[in-house]
């Protein structure tokens, strides 16, 4: 299973090296090695960065003030943090330019993007706070180190690794999106991508230049695990410890939460009401129910694919840890910075070279989620994976269970919750994913996101804001899901280690 | 006990969800379920389905052919074409823009089309080859906020706009394959020198923007002065906001100027399918050019007279210029990119 995974993640990369073939290595070079790409790199890396710094700080900062403090209403914080998560970047983007006029630029992208991806590191780190020791810390405290240096010399090495993986899915969301920069007209590479496909018909110029949003992805692949730092042994037991009281602080970290929340949630979703109010054109209803039953057999075909894919590459790496395993747990990563229409093309060119009868059928749309989106499923599932004592493993096999059923009734209850978590991250961006189900769906089926993209390519903002909002609700769903799943397996855990003392 | 109920509930949970799932995608609601034995189509249309939609009803009302369609941008479809290589799934393409057609045109794949289809318009709103065909005009047009600009001040000329006293006031959209096409027949009529010049001019005064749409509602909301447009979009914002809310105005420039080039959209024929041609047709009968003029604003390229707030198709005193020579669009991309305007 693994294997079919890779191999359909390296799909596009075969397909950029068909075209690159075709093009010749002279053409792609005049192509990539212009001063004007050199430019959109630098802006495509800027932006990269910048997201991935604001969304650690402010993920990191909701996750800590939603686990560890008494901070009043902190599950509504919590809510608030995750919720961002629901809202396409396309739609926050046109929502923004729409309400804010000369809302445009780096800090505009800036802004939407890291309210669209603050949420990987909030959720990646507050399950690393649930389950990394609290105890830690009260010790440093009482030894008299202050609330910075506790943090910076125990907390932070703690999320270390869980928020940079947070901000690595931030940081190859940001490259690899079209729809919010090049609404916010901010030139980065993956608007080149586009504009070469749009403007020339050019295939191979677009394809070096996907070439290269590979290369960056491979220099971050590398990184991150110097990035990660070590991670730091927890006992895996974790006591219920006494949360932070705030104090003075309380309103201010508060109010910091609150208005974040409002700008990422608030603003966009009045803009969408606004649009509803004065425009002219009109949602039709039946449209709008067979669109949003699209989506969500969409996102639960997708989510649940994902899952299986993600429970088989994470037993892979967690159980069997080998160069080979980690060399499939990267190359899934591969392809995450390329943009959706590359890994759409690349299924169009494939499929219909090898199995044409797949071609514009549900399955190969659910490939291209695979594709796209396996990544999301096992950065959430592999922790939880992991933490299922082999202990257990090797109980059951003593007791005559085979391998699969150890899975089936070992493994997979225990680390369940991440699991259904995985499988959720997945839905949601399935929910939101534009550019591949657009060219690959059956002929005729829409979902709410191809209803949203037709409704505004014509201005009919009126009849596009019903899709919009109805798509921000029906990934609420998976969003709340998902955020529940990391707080919870702060109990859950207790429960399995109650019950494993009693066994 | 009680744990094996759990497990038992979430296993059938989990049953329950991958059934849901692959029977509803099995059945996915479809917009339309053509019978197997009626004559039917595939189209690939890049115009949008809000627009085109009732036309494609009203061929099926009248000539029995059920209609397949996918909608997407004009670039996309004909990428998404050159890619399925030698299993096109399309009967016909139905592109917003020349362009697209002409990168089909480029690389073989359109069905030369009968003279019957063909002579039904003009030489210039076709391929030179026949092998794709213009069913509807669209002018390209000087938007303008009357609130920053008196009438006697607007240019004579899309080269006017060069003048310094124009930075930071107009608008346009450099990656749009309608600004493109104008560029395009900016080179072919003034040469590259001229265009390379006045571009490098855009560069200083222009503000850009991605979209058509998103340049009108600058110039709506007074952000900039005027922006270079297609003028069904003048159109299509004023069903949106109600006529008497609009601000901004259109102007066309003097005679024969080449920022009043009419393009066209247009069809391209894929497959053997006979139904194709009948389609393509049809869109040039008085149903369809009928629709085109009264529903989307556009011109009618056989002669059905515009809505009354347009100019005359022949009133506009558009460049002469043969569209099909519009089609070989790299030094124009690569003129538009050495200036700085796109990537």
């Amino acid at each position: 299973m693994a294997v079919v995974a890779v191999f359909a993640s390296v799909a596009p990369l075969v397909y950029l090296g068909v075209r690159l073939a075709e093009f010749g290595i002279d053409k792609v070079l005049t192509q990539t090695l212009r001063s004007r790409s050199f430019e959109l790199l630098g802006n495509s890396v800027l932006l990269t960065l910048a997201v991935a710094v604001a969304a650690i700080t402010i993920g990191s900062f909701q996750a800590w003030l939603t686990v560890r403090t008494s901070i009043r209403g902190r599950s509504f914080f919590a809510i608030l943090a995750a919720l961002p998560l629901a809202m396409p970047s396309y739609v926050s983007a046109y929502a923004f330019a729409a309400l804010v006029p000369g809302f445009k630029g780096f800090w505009a992208a800036w802004l939407v993007l890291t309210i669209g991806t603050a949420p990987y590191v909030y959720l990646a780190v507050s399950a690393a706070l649930v389950r990394s020791d609290a105890a830690t810390e009260e010790v440093a405290r009482s030894l008299g180190l202050g609330r910075w240096r506790v943090f910076k010399n125990v907390t932070w090495p703690a999320i270390r690794p869980a928020a940079i993986s947070g901000a690595m899915l931030s940081a190859l969301y940001t490259l690899s999106d079209f729809g919010a920069v090049s609404i916010l007209s901010f030139d980065t590479f993956t608007r080149a991508i586009y504009n070469a496909y749009r403007s020339s018909f050019d295939r191979s110029a677009a394809a070096s230049l996907a070439a290269i949003l590979v290369v960056i992805t491979v220099i971050l692949l590398v990184a991150e695990p110097w990035l990660r730092g070590k991670i730091v042994p927890t006992d895996s037991r974790v006591r219920k410890t006494s949360l932070i009281h705030l104090g003075w602080f309380a309103p201010i970290a508060g109010t910091v939460a609150v208005v974040w929340a409002a700008v990422g949630i608030l603003l966009p979703t009045i803009s969408l009401i606004r649009w509803n109010l004065i425009g002219l054109s009109k949602a039709d209803a039946g449209e709008l129910g067979r669109a949003l039953v699209n989506s969500i057999s969409y996102a639960l075909a997708g989510g649940l694919v994902a899952a299986i894919f993600g429970i088989a590459i994470s037993v892979l790496v967690v159980r069997f840890r080998s160069k080979t395993t980690l060399m499939i747990d990267r190359t899934i990563w591969l392809t995450h910075a390329v943009p959706g229409i590359v890994v759409a093309l690349s299924l169009v060119f494939i499929s219909n070279r090898l199995l044409p009868q797949l071609y514009q059928t549900s399955a190969l749309v659910i490939i291209a989620y695979l594709i796209l989106f396996l990544p999301n499923a096992v950065a959430a599932m592999q922790t939880p994976i992991s933490q299922a004592p082999r202990a257990l493993d090797e109980v059951a096999a003593s007791l005559g269970a085979t391998r699969l059923q150890t899975l089936r009734r070992v493994v997979i209850p225990i680390a369940g919750p991440g699991i259904l978590a995985g499988a959720a991250l997945v839905a949601l961006s399935v929910l939101k994913e534009l550019p591949a189900t657009l060219m690959l769906r059956e002929t005729g089926v829409e979902t709410l996101a191809t209803r949203l993209w037709n409704a505004t390519s014509v201005s009919s903002f009126a009849a596009a804001a019903p899709y919009a909002l109805i798509l921000v609700l029906v990934a609420g769903i998976p969003a709340w899901l998902l955020n529940r799943q990391v707080r919870q397996s702060m109990f859950s855990q207790v429960d399995l280690d109650r019950r494993l003392e009693r066994e | 006990m009680n744990n094996k109920l759990k497990r038992g509930l979430r296993v059938s949970a989990a049953a329950i969800a991958a059934i849901t799932a692959v029977t509803a995608l099995t059945g996915c609601a479809k917009e339309t379920t053509p019978t197997p034995t009626a004559e039917s189509i595939t189209i690939y249309s890049g115009r949008s389905e809000d627009l085109i939609a009732p036309l494609l009803e009203a061929f099926t009302e009248e000539t029995g052919i059920e209609i397949e369609v996918r909608y997407a941008g004009s670039a996309e479809l004909a990428a998404q074409i050159l890619e399925e290589g030698s299993n096109v799934q399309a009967d016909v393409f139905f592109s917003q823009d020349a362009g697209a057609l002409g990168a089909l045109t480029e690389a073989g794949v359109l069905k030369t089309l009968d003279s019957e289809i063909t002579d039904l318009v003009d030489a210039k709103y076709r391929a030179a080859d026949n092998t794709w065909v213009g069913v509807s005009g669209r002018g390209r047009v000087l938007s303008h906020n009357p609130e920053l600009i008196d009438e006697a001040d607007l240019p004579a000329s899309v080269f006017d706009l060069a003048d310094p006293a124009w930075k930071g006031k107009i608008g346009i959209a450099p990656s749009n394959a309608s600004f493109q096409s104008f560029v395009t027949a900016m080179r072919v009529l003034k040469g590259e020198a001229a265009t390379t010049e006045w571009l490098a001019a855009m560069k200083e005064n222009a503000v850009i923007f991605e979209k058509n749409g998103q340049i009108l509602e600058a110039v709506e909301a007074g952000e900039i002065t005027a922006g270079l447009i297609n003028h069904y979009y003048w159109f299509e914002h004023a069903t949106e906001i109600g006529e008497e809310n609009m601000k901004s105005k259109m102007a066309w420039f003097e005679s024969g100027d080449v920022g009043n080039l009419v393009n066209v959209a247009g069809v391209g024929v894929l497959s053997d399918n006979a139904a194709a041609v009948t389609f393509a047709k049809w869109l040039l009968g008085e149903t369809a050019q009928k629709f085109f003029v009264e529903k989307t604003s556009e011109y009618s390229l056989t002669g059905i007279p515009a809505q009354a707030w347009l100019p005359a198709l022949d009133e506009i005193a558009s460049p002469n210029i043969d569209l099909s020579a519009l089609a070989p669009l790299a030094e124009t991309l690569e003129l538009i990119r050495n200036a700085g305007l796109t990537d």
